[in-house]
């Protein structure tokens, strides 16, 4: 690391298995706003068969594939539970969306019913339903005690029931979880998971930040970040959030 | 079972041809429907009974030695509602004719009003009034149906067979404006039937929506099936990408005499062979002495289909197509027959060299992108198993016009424009691909629209490679977002590290108007499904058509 210079690693988790429909988006959010605050970044990407430094990652990045590649990616993680749980007990920045948030789970029924253990890292368990949860999804989080909206697709035939875990937020409009309950994703320390794609982290920069802020914290680093310009962001989200509440009116 | 006189009992075979020539006894039952054998998880069902006795109709489906009650969805499968059961033979034997008329109807009264291109609807009148329509339209005696599926390339593929044959003489069944789902299919059968539910074509040319693909081949078989490639598209209709090959698969298995036509560079269409069985002809793109990535390719699972061992790619030809081979099981690109050496795409067209028992021919596609000479590659290997002689197809490919939002071209003033459709990664990447191509700088503009038709999920845009223009930055004036989800374009432009202050959001007419006055040298308008027809619109509206498409109507 070049002396006097932040430098925070970035880790996408099998992004040829776990990459279904634009979610490489968000490791793209966190490099540019890193870099536009002249924060230095690297991004690594683990494929099959490596083994991954927990401890030395600021953020890991899981994101959604097809079941056979969710399949795969369990099998490979299982194998480095102990590490990166110790790790994510110590406030390891997880970002886990859909497949990646299911798999961080105790277990997935899979729609013919068979039982694919998850890696148990969180409370909760998945099962698919018989129709898929599709469409644009309006959520309420808190952010330090900040009520903030997030708003991005859902796309999932599983149903994920919280078990003493947090959710992340509270469902505004659309799904959520399980269509049930109102909760939407799972929080546990600095773990993160969600159904949203989007991709989340783009379109909702105040949750970017966020996690950006958590993994300089972890490092003891100045946590301050400098405002950016925003507006595109913000008013994509209220094209969004317009249209998802005069739906919910009609 | 059979315990009143009047109550008949009889079993249907599951195959729809055998059904389609059964003899129904009994006065009483007047019209009864296989259910195709539903493979998979659930027993395969045998067939359903249906009894009738007075103004009762009763259907029990039959399972090996088990049986139960017909629910609603077997009905629909049988291709009829329960409630639609035909019990009068004059009612049964009008109810296609009455069909095709009131297709034949909407056909015209769309023309008339003007309003869209009535391509689904009036299909859609006449499967209401004869569920089972499309199957009898299809029943008649062809010299051959293909059918082209996969993710890209499907309508002009399919456009440049249709042309092909026609310039050989024959009479064509196409359904040319890439309506490509059952009411779309039914539309074309019922724009070339007679009222008596004639079709007098040598062939039928299907472009067939892969998720469509296995209710279309229950009620049209094909002889020969092309598969183009497959990546990922609208996954909010067609869920998963595995999903999507599995349907298309599992149809094709229903089809022991189908000869399919697939992508050698494609390791997940040229699979269909082996997981079929059934015979197979390549195409692909070989040799040539420009081996490069044309771009970073976009990410798709580069799994081995056969054994999920990631694949040793050896090249890139084109996206994620290529020379491939997986160290675990051995699968491989399999030979293709057809095979384009020394490709190359430069400015309008793409061209490439073909050897055909020891001759040597040149094949030029007239449109840009790597990816038309893969879609010529396909047309060619259906035209040669349909007996064409090689020189004549050729020429004929030679002639080829892009259909509408393929590469259109306009002028404003003495300004060029070309409009593109783009609706996923791939195609938006090949769009994207043909910047350079174009005189600069370049005032680009982007409509992305997210309805139903579109896939209403856009996060596919963060899976294009728009980080590319990077390298063109000097050769870009103006980038305006248009479209319903013009917002998020821009913010997927602002993320790809593109100058922020060359981007802007704007109405679709306010839009058009700055890219055409703007002070580039060329525009470049690249869309979505949806948001090309009120794009061409307005485009005519100011700008000069420079090719007008033969058989297509400008939009008025």
């Amino acid at each position: 690391m070049p002396k006097g210079k932040m430098l925070l690693k970035v880790c996408h988790l099998y992004p040829d298995l776990l990459n279904l429909y634009g979610d490489q988006g968000n490791v793209l959010a966190l490099v540019r706003r890193l870099q536009w605050r002249n924060i230095g970044v690297e991004v690594r990407r683990v494929n099959q068969g490596d083994t991954v430094d927990f401890r030395g990652m600021d953020v890991l990045f899981l994101g959604g594939g097809s079941s056979r590649g969710q399949d795969l990616a369990a099998g490979e993680l299982k194998e480095q539970r102990e590490p990166l749980r110790a790790t994510v007990e110590e406030g390891l920045v997880v970002l886990a969306i859909c497949g990646g948030y299911e798999l961080l789970g105790h277990y997935y029924r899979n729609p013919e019913g068979r039982i694919i253990p998850g890696l148990g890292l969180l409370d909760f368990y998945t099962e698919a339903g018989p129709e898929r949860l599709v469409g644009d999804i309006a959520v309420e989080m808190t952010i330090y005690g900040k009520p903030v909206l997030v708003t991005g697709f859902e796309n999932h035939a599983g149903r994920t029931f919280l078990g003493r875990t947090n959710p992340m937020g509270r469902v505004l409009a659309g799904y959520g979880n399980n269509g049930q309950d109102s909760t939407e994703g799972a929080r546990y320390k600095n773990v993160f998971c969600s159904y949203l794609h989007g991709p989340i982290l783009p379109k909702n920069p105040r949750l970017a930040d966020h996690l950006i802020r958590l993994a300089l914290q972890r490092r003891s680093l100045p946590s301050r970040l400098t405002p950016l310009d925003d507006h595109l962001e913000a008013l994509a989200g209220k094209v969004i959030l317009k249209r998802l509440l005069r739906h919910k009116k009609a | 079972m059979q315990k009143k006189e009047k109550s008949i009992k009889f079993t249907v075979s599951f195959t729809e041809k055998k059904f389609q020539s059964a003899v129904f006894p009994a006065d009483s039952v007047r019209h009864s429907r296989a259910i195709t054998g539903n493979a998979g998880a659930r027993p395969p069902v045998e067939g359903m009974v249906v009894r009738a006795s007075g103004s009762r109709v009763a259907g029990r489906v039959v399972y090996g030695n088990k049986s139960r009650c017909a629910t609603a969805g077997d009905w629909q499968k049988m291709g009829t509602g329960e409630n639609q059961v035909v019990r009068d033979p004059v009612l049964r034997s009008l109810r296609p004719t009455a069909a095709i008329l009131a297709g034949k109807a909407a056909l015209w009264l769309v023309r008339f009003l003007g309003g869209g291109r009535g391509s689904s609807l009036p299909g859609m009148v006449a499967l209401k009034i004869c569920p089972g329509i499309l199957g009898r339209l299809a029943k008649h005696t062809y010299r051959s149906v293909v059918m082209v599926t996969g993710t890209n390339g499907k309508t002009t593929t399919n456009n440049m067979i249709a042309r092909v044959l026609g310039k050989a003489g024959y009479r064509v069944l196409v359904n040319a404006e890439g309506a490509n789902l059952v009411t779309g299919l039914t539309t074309a059968f019922i724009k070339n039937a007679s009222l008596l539910g004639k079709v007098e074509r040598d062939y039928v040319l299907l472009e067939v929506d892969e998720a469509s693909f296995p209710q279309v081949t229950r009620q049209v078989s094909p002889d020969i099936v092309v598969v183009t490639n497959f990546s990922r598209d609208q996954l909010d209709r067609h869920g998963e990408l595995d999903k999507t090959i599995s349907l298309v698969r599992e149809a094709l298995l229903k089809l022991p005499d189908t000869r399919l036509v697939l992508n050698a560079d494609d390791p997940l269409a040229a699979e269909l062979a082996i997981s079929t069985g059934l015979k197979a002809n390549f195409y692909g793109l070989g040799e040539s002495p420009q081996q490069k990535f044309l771009y970073r390719a976009v990410q798709e699972r580069r799994l081995c289909p056969v054994c999920d061992r990631e694949l040793d790619q050896a090249c890139y030809r084109h996206g994620h197509l290529g020379d491939y081979r997986c160290p675990g099981c051995g699968f491989s690109r399999p030979f293709a027959e057809v095979e384009g050496l020394n490709a190359s795409a430069t400015g309008g067209s793409a061209t490439c060299r073909l050897n055909l028992s020891g001759v040597s021919r040149r094949l030029v596609i007239p449109a840009p992108g790597l990816y038309n000479l893969y879609n010529g590659l396909a047309a060619f290997t259906v035209c040669m198993l349909l007996g064409l002689e090689p020189d004549l197809v050729i020429r004929a490919l030679g002639g080829h016009t892009p259909i509408p939002g393929r590469a259109e071209r306009f002028r404003y003033q003495d300004k060029p424009a070309l409009l593109n459709l783009v609706k996923n990664p791939v195609s938006f990447n090949e769009g994207l691909n043909i910047l350079p191509a174009l005189p600069g700088p370049v005032d680009i503009l982007i409509a992305i629209n997210d309805n139903s038709a579109d896939g209403r999920d856009v996060s596919w845009l963060w899976d294009v490679d728009f980080e590319v223009l990077n390298k063109h930055r000097r050769h870009i004036n103006l980038l305006v977002c248009t479209g319903l989800r013009r917002v998020e374009t821009a913010v997927r432009l602002k993320y790809a590290g593109l100058p922020v202050d060359k981007i802007t959001v704007r109405e679709m007419p306010e839009a058009v108007k700055d890219i055409l006055c703007g002070d580039g040298a060329a525009a470049y308008l690249l869309t979505n499904y949806t948001a090309l027809w009120p794009l061409e619109r307005i485009m005519n509206k100011y700008a000069q058509r420079e090719n007008v498409v033969k058989g297509m109507s400008p939009v008025s």
